[in-house]
């Protein structure tokens, strides 16, 4: 009898394996589809030879060259690590908080971020020209956006150890927020022209505006906050049956979650600083990443989300361009546009939202 | 130290609350738990049997006291170090999507794995021995979300048995289950501390269950903490004063609970065997005081036709006949 159940047992986890192996493999080629497909697309038209030429090689056409080089693998590989830092904030974020509709965007994180941006641009910096922010540093940028978005994050903590109702938590999140939001209004209301364009013009978000030197601390950020994410992966599954089972279990609560908010908000925190905030894509990336993979574990669900976030950002950026067209949407629309049906569908079809994660 | 001695042990212990201001539940307590026994604690609701486990669990604060666990400060302990020794299942029912009980199983091994939280052979045989014992083989690649209240519970169980600890708290872990469900949870429990030698502490407001189970009870009364086998609680009459201005009653023969009605009605009833002992709970539960008086003007009694009980029913002269304790009893109600 116990033999025939191990034997069971074996046989089913060989089988999730292999499952899990072939959806990684899927989404590994759709990612680099999808990355030289958006390379490929633009408003001038270059051929996909001319594209591989300029990437790989010295010899291809100079003027391809700056456009692939200089233009297109920035924005391409700012939309893949914002797809990885914006999901995986996401993810983590709906673990600790135990809630399917917690996302960087919702519990006001980008609010907090765009607070810290705001007083940044237009604050401290009324009587120098927008331009000149970019003197202070685009670590000034990030480090504004990053302790902006962990001031939200732990007032949001703060409150939800003393509340447990989830519910009440993202009112909170959504009030703090608003509050947020009514602050940089004040902040616009007093800044000049020139410096509410180019605040207005982060709002709506963009890939194309991360200049290299930005993208290097994009790609650091966004590396050390999902290295502490995978050194976090036996924690976050752990936290997912609740504070009290994992403190029984032996898990410092405390230092986890402060690793977990240091990371999330370095994630969430630099892609809003370049990009501005970019809505949904923390809250509906791991809802389909869970759906296509049907576990709880992080060990699969961190790097799923990461590839899937990187496609849904991809995609994204490649709608945002309106291939055929001169013009650019924001990416905050259309990545709003996408997410939000998802989330329609996650509110509907979840009877006990509680129970989602 | 022989294996009976306290692994567990408490003294002058005060639980209550520890955040801003000092809040006692419950003083005085000097209890110990040996190695391998299964003890019931009860106790009225909200005197203080949950922070009482909680508190021996490390899971909040003692106001005052101290606590030892195999001879050492509670508090000396390591986090993952107590881990390994005490698990703890609370009532708070664990919901998430797509976990599958043996993931929730798995999770006991937390203390024992590496930072990735990677499983090893011997791990998984753990988690399969403890899937085993609790009976749920057949369900462990369900998801927790699709099963009942009783298999999540077994579930929660198989976790702490994964956890390997020497002692098992569990936080009434038979709050929410239907009354078979009740019975081989504590029972499971008990073939647990005798099988695997684990300590385990219970809360329960069941006194039947944990008079047939448990080798020690806790008994939480408004006069102090009472310790000892369920029969040295009936026999000192421990239980009787939680009954007091209340209309139970403590029945020191059949170790149950019982409604004092007081009624004055007397009944003759004559009778025997099973048919006889539940026409009595019937009477009882009527109002009716049974006596041995055969001048007695009711009276009930049971004559066997063809191998079918017939009631027959005598007061002042009439005599009606009933084939069943209901068409009885609705009778007796008129009166």
């Amino acid at each position: 009898m116990i033999n025939q159940s191990v034997d069971q047992l074996s046989r089913i986890g060989y089988n999730g394996k292999k499952r899990y192996i072939l959806i990684f493999s899927g989404l590994a080629v759709l990612v680099i589809f999808l990355f030289l497909l958006d390379l490929f697309l633009g408003s001038v038209k270059i051929s996909f030879a001319d594209i591989l030429r300029s990437l790989f090689t010295d010899n291809g056409n100079p003027e391809y060259n700056t456009i692939v080089v200089k233009f297109r693998l920035p924005r391409t590989i700012t939309a893949i690590l914002a797809g990885f830092a914006l999901s995986v904030s996401g993810l983590q974020m709906q673990t600790v908080f135990r809630n399917p509709l917690a996302g960087p965007f919702v519990l006001g994180i980008s609010a907090g971020a765009s607070l810290g941006v705001a007083i940044l641009v237009m604050g401290v910096s009324t009587s120098v020209v927008f331009s000149g922010i970019y003197g202070l540093g685009n670590w000034a940028i990030a480090l504004a956006a990053c302790i902006g978005s962990g001031i939200i994050l732990f007032m949001v903590l703060a409150v939800s150890i003393r509340v447990r109702d989830i519910m009440t938590i993202l009112i909170l999140g959504i009030l703090f927020g608003s509050a947020t939001s009514a602050l940089v209004s004040i902040l616009q209301y007093f800044s000049s022209e020139s410096m509410l364009k180019a605040f207005m013009v982060w709002t709506m978000g963009s890939l194309g505006s991360v200049s290299v030197s930005q993208l290097h601390i994009l790609v650091i950020s966004t590396i050390i906050g999902i290295l502490i994410c995978f050194g976090l992966i036996k924690t976050l599954n752990l936290m997912l049956i609740g504070e009290n089972y994992a403190r029984s279990l032996g898990l410092n609560i405390k230092l986890s979650r402060s690793l977990v908010f240091i990371s999330t908000s370095l994630l969430a925190g630099t892609v809003t600083a370049f990009c501005g905030p970019i809505a949904f894509i923390g809250i509906a990336v791991p809802h389909i990443t869970r759906m296509i993979f049907r576990t709880s574990d992080h060990r699969i669900l961190v790097p799923g989300t990461m590839f899937t976030g990187a496609i849904v950002l991809l995609v994204s950026d490649m709608i945002s361009q309106l291939p055929g067209y001169d013009i650019t949407l924001p990416i905050n629309s259309v990545t709003a546009l996408l997410g939000i049906p998802i989330v329609i569908v996650i509110v509907i079809r979840s009877k006990k939202i509680s129970s989602f994660v | 130290m022989n294996d009976n001695s306290g692994i567990l042990r408490t003294v002058d212990l005060t639980v209550g609350f520890t955040g801003r201001q000092q809040v006692p539940v419950y003083s005085n307590i000097d209890i110990e738990a040996g190695k391998g026994e299964i003890i019931a604690t009860l106790g009225q609701n909200g005197i203080g049997k949950s922070t009482l486990l909680r508190t021996i669990a490390r899971l909040q604060k003692p106001v005052k006291g101290e606590i030892f666990l195999k001879g050492v400060d509670l508090n000396k302990y390591a986090r993952l170090e107590l881990a390994k020794i005490i698990g703890f299942v609370s009532t708070e029912i664990v919901q998430v999507h797509n976990m599958t009980i043996y993931d929730l199983v798995g999770l006991g091994r937390f203390p024992h794995t590496n930072w990735l939280g990677n499983i090893t052979t011997n791990d998984k045989l753990l988690i399969q021995e403890s899937i085993h014992l609790v009976g749920l083989d057949y369900l462990c690649h369900k998801n927790i979300n699709e099963v009942s209240d009783g298999e999540r519970q077994r579930a929660m169980i198989a976790r702490t048995l994964a956890q390997d600890t020497e002692i098992i708290i569990l936080d009434e872990p038979t709050a929410f289950l239907d009354l078979p469900n009740k019975y081989e949870i504590v029972h499971l429990l008990s073939e647990l501390s005798r099988i695997k030698k684990k300590t385990v502490i219970f809360s329960t407001h069941d006194l039947t269950i944990a008079m047939q189970e448990a080798d020690k009870i806790w008994l939480m009364s408004q006069d102090g903490i009472i310790t000892g086998a369920p029969e040295d609680l009936v026999l000192n009459k421990s239980f009787s004063p939680i009954f007091e201005n209340t209309k139970l009653q403590f029945d020191e023969q059949k170790g149950e609970i019982r409604i004092d009605r007081k009624t004055g009605r007397k009944i003759h009833l004559t009778g025997s065997g099973v048919t006889g002992l539940w026409t009595q709970r019937a009477l009882e539960r009527h109002g009716y005081e049974l006596t041995s008086e055969d001048d007695c003007d009711t009276m009930v009694r049971i004559e066997i036709k063809d191998g079918i009980p017939i009631w027959i029913f005598e007061k002042k002269g009439e005599i009606i006949e009933f084939n069943s304790i209901y068409k009885l009893s609705l009778r007796l109600k008129q009166y």
